[in-house]
C-alpha cells in the first residue's frame, strides 16, 4: 500500500435503501485524514451508522467510490477488505462460546497466522488495554464486566494491526463514570497506535472530546458540517448544526469545551516577574509549587483577588464554576500535580467563546 | 405365572428386543436429526429482504413449508401412518425406519431454527464486521451457540420416539412392539399381563439409557463459555 495522506476517501457516496425514494445518505464527498480521529454525529436516522458501515461495506452504497488508502475498494471482496479493518460496536459484540483471547485472534486465525503468534498478539492486546492477560485470557467473555468487553472488543478490533478502525457507538451502553475512563484509555491508546478512526456518536460531549474532526449529519443524510470541534462550537455552518451543538444555549456549550484544548494566557510564578509589570498574572506557590496566592495581578489589586484553581482535565464550565464561586475574575488551570499551566479571564468567555455569525 | 417368572423365563429375548428398540430409535432419530439440522442450516442464513428477491425468499419458504408439514404429520396417528405406508414399502424394518424417521423431524427443525435465528443480533453484526463469510458465521458462531437449542430438541424427539416406536410392529418392525402388542391383543391370556407390563419398564429402562447418554453428550460438546 502506497503512503497517502487521506486514509479514507468517500467520493459521492449514496445509499438508498430498497423501497425508499429519499437517500439515507445523500452523495457524500467526504475526506478522512490519516492517523486521525473523526466522530460521525447526528440525530437518529440521521446516516451517520449507514455511511460508517459505507465504508467497510457491511452496507453496499448505492452509488459513488470508496477509497481506501489510495485503493479503490468499492467493487472488491466484502469478507476480505472488513478483515482488513477494525469494527467495534456497542457492547463489543464479544462470541461468548470463545474464550478472551480466541476473541481477539479470530481476524489473525482468519488471515492465518500460526498459533503462538496469535497468543503473543493477544497478551501484548490485553496488556495495552490495561487487562492482566494471565488473568483475563482464559476467561469467557460473560465473566467480564461490560466495560471489560468493550476494551475486548477494541482489542479484538486491533488484532491484526488494521490502519483504520470503526467504531459505531462503542460506549453507548456504558454506565457515565466508566464510559469516561474508557474515553480517556481510549486516547491514550490511541497516542500509541496512531489509527485512523472513524466514530459513530450521539453524545455531543463525547465528540468533542475524542474527535480531531466532528462531522454533523443533518436529517435525509446531509453532512452538515465537517471540521474540527472548536469550529463546530464556534462557528456552526448553519441553523441545523446550531441547533444541534446548542446555538440557543450558550451556557451549554462552556461543558463541552475541555480547558486542555483552549489557548491558556500565561501565568508566571517566580519573584522577579514582580516588577516587569508586563501583564502577566503572577502566582505565590507553596513549596511543591502550587500556586496559594495572587502576587502580582497586571489590572487590580492582587491582595484583593482570591486565587481559585481549576483541574487542566476540567472544562470551562467548571472554570466559571470556581470563579462565580470564589468572587474571582480569574482562574489558574492546573495540572494533575496541581502546577500551574495557565490562566483564564472572565473576559475570555465573552471575548472568544461567544456565538459568532457565521463567516465572522 | 407371575412377571419375575415371566422375566426369568424369556430374558434373553426381552433384552434382545429392548437392544434392538433402543437400536432403531437410535437410527431413526440419528437420521432425523441430521436431515432437520442440515435443513434448519440452510434456511436460516438470513432474513429476506423484502425489497430484492433473493435466495433468502425460498430459504424463509422452505423453512416455513416444511415445519408446517411435518407439524402436521406429527398430529397424523401413528397407528394410521404405519398402515399407509405399507403400499408403497411393504411390511418390515423399511417401513417402521421411514416412517418413525419422519415423526422425528418436527421438533429438531424447529429447535434449530429457533436455535440459529435466536443468536444475538449484534454478535452476527460483529462477525459480519470482522470479515466473516455467510458459511463460516453460520458454522462457527451461530451452530455452536444453537446447539444447546438442538440438542434439546433431538433429546425431546428421542422420547416421543420411543413410545412411537411400539406402533411399528404392527407392520413387523422391531423392537419392544412385539412383545407389547402380543400382550395387548391377548389381554386376560396367560402371560398377557406380565409381556405388556415387561415391555412398558423396558421402554422406560431405553428412555433412562437415553438420557444418560444426552447427559454426557451435553457436556461434553456444549462450549464451556455458555454452559448454563
Amino acid at each position: 500500500m502506497s503512503e497517502t495522506e487521506n486514509m479514507i476517501v468517500l467520493e459521492a457516496v449514496e445509499k438508498i435503501y430498497p423501497g425508499s425514494t429519499s437517500p439515507a445518505v445523500e452523495r457524500l464527498d467526504m475526506t478522512i485524514p490519516r492517523g486521525e480521529i473523526v466522530m460521525l454525529i447526528g440525530p437518529s436516522g440521521c446516516g451517520k451508522t449507514t455511511t460508517l458501515k459505507m465504508m467497510n461495506r457491511l452496507i453496499e452504497p448505492t452509488s459513488g467510490r470508496i477509497i481506501l488508502d489510495g485503493d479503490d475498494v468499492t467493487d472488491v471482496n466484502g469478507d476480505q477488505l472488513r478483515r482488513k479493518i477494525g469494527y467495534v460496536i456497542q457492547q463489543g459484540g464479544l462470541f461468548p462460546h470463545y474464550s478472551i483471547a480466541d476473541n481477539i485472534g479470530v481476524v489473525p486465525k482468519m488471515l492465518g497466522w500460526d498459533k503462538n503468534r496469535i497468543k503473543e498478539r493477544a497478551d501484548e492486546l490485553l496488556h495495552l488495554v490495561g487487562l492482566e492477560p494471565s488473568t483475563y485470557r482464559d476467561r469467557y467473555p460473560r465473566q467480564l464486566s461490560g466495560g471489560q468487553q468493550q476494551r475486548v472488543g477494541v482489542a479484538r478490533a486491533l488484532a491484526a494491526d488494521p490502519p483504520v478502525m470503526l467504531m459505531d457507538e462503542p460506549f453507548g451502553a456504558i454506565d457515565p463514570i466508566t464510559r469516561d475512563r474508557l474515553q480517556d484509555e481510549f486516547l491514550e491508546i490511541q497516542r500509541t497506535v496512531g489509527k485512523t478512526i472513524c466514530f459513530v456518536t450521539h453524545d455531543l460531549q463525547e465528540a468533542v472530546k475524542l474527535g480531531d474532526r466532528i462531522a454533523v449529519f443533518g436529517t435525509g443524510g446531509r453532512l452538515a458540517q465537517y471540521d474540527d470541534p472548536d469550529t463546530v462550537l464556534t462557528h456552526p455552518a448553519d441553523d441545523f448544526v446550531s441547533d444541534f451543538v446548542g446555538g440557543g444555549a450558550a451556557v451549554r456549550r462552556l461543558s463541552l469545551l475541555e480547558l486542555s484544548r483552549l489557548e491558556l494566557h500565561p501565568i508566571e510564578t517566580e519573584e522577579k516577574a514582580v516588577g516587569n509589570r508586563n501583564g502577566t498574572p503572577v502566582a505565590e506557590v507553596d513549596g511543591s509549587g502550587r500556586p496559594v496566592a495572587w502576587r502580582h495581578l497586571p489590572d487590580r489589586d492582587a491582595a484583593g483577588t482570591t486565587l481559585v484553581t481549576v483541574p487542566l482535565s476540567g472544562t470551562v464550565y467548571d472554570a466559571v464554576d470556581v470563579m462565580l464561586d470564589g468572587s474571582a475574575s480569574l482562574v489558574a488551570v492546573v495540572d494533575e500535580e496541581g502546577l500551574p499551566k495557565g490562566v483564564l479571564h472572565w473576559n475570555d468567555l465573552v471575548a472568544g467563546l461567544k456565538t459568532r455569525e457565521r463567516g465572522a | 405365572m407371575n412377571v419375575f417368572q415371566y422375566f426369568g423365563e424369556n430374558s434373553a429375548q426381552i433384552i434382545a428386543l429392548t437392544i434392538q428398540h433402543a437400536q432403531f430409535v437410535f437410527y431413526c432419530v440419528a437420521i432425523g436429526s441430521i436431515i432437520s439440522v442440515a435443513l434448519g442450516l440452510i434456511v436460516s442464513t438470513g432474513e429476506p429482504n423484502p425489497n430484492r428477491f433473493s435466495f433468502d425468499w425460498w430459504a424463509t419458504g422452505i423453512r416455513e413449508g416444511s415445519l408446517l408439514i411435518t407439524a402436521a404429520v406429527l398430529t397424523i396417528p401413528s397407528l394410521a401412518l404405519f398402515v399407509l405406508f405399507l403400499p408403497i414399502t411393504g411390511l418390515g424394518v423399511t417401513t417402521a425406519i421411514i416412517v418413525l424417521t419422519i415423526y422425528t423431524l418436527y421438533t429438531v427443525l424447529r429447535n434449530t431454527v429457533a436455535g440459529l435465528t435466536a443468536v444475538d443480533r449484534s454478535i452476527l453484526e460483529s462477525a459480519r464486521g470482522l470479515g466473516y463469510g455467510r458459511v463460516r458465521r453460520l458454522l462457527t458462531i451461530q451452530l455452536p451457540l444453537a446447539w444447546p437449542v438442538i440438542l434439546n430438541g433431538i433429546r425431546v424427539t428421542t422420547l416421543i420416539s420411543i413410545s412411537i416406536a411400539v406402533v411399528a410392529s404392527i407392520v413387523q418392525g422391531p423392537g419392544l412392539g412385539k412383545l407389547l402388542l402380543t400382550g395387548i391383543t391377548r389381554i386376560g391370556a396367560a402371560n398377557a399381563f406380565p409381556q405388556v407390563l415387561i415391555g412398558t419398564v423396558m421402554c422406560l429402562v431405553v428412555a433412562a439409557v437415553f438420557e444418560i447418554v444426552f447427559a454426557i453428550v451435553q457436556r461434553l460438546t456444549i462450549p464451556r463459555g455458555i454452559r448454563v
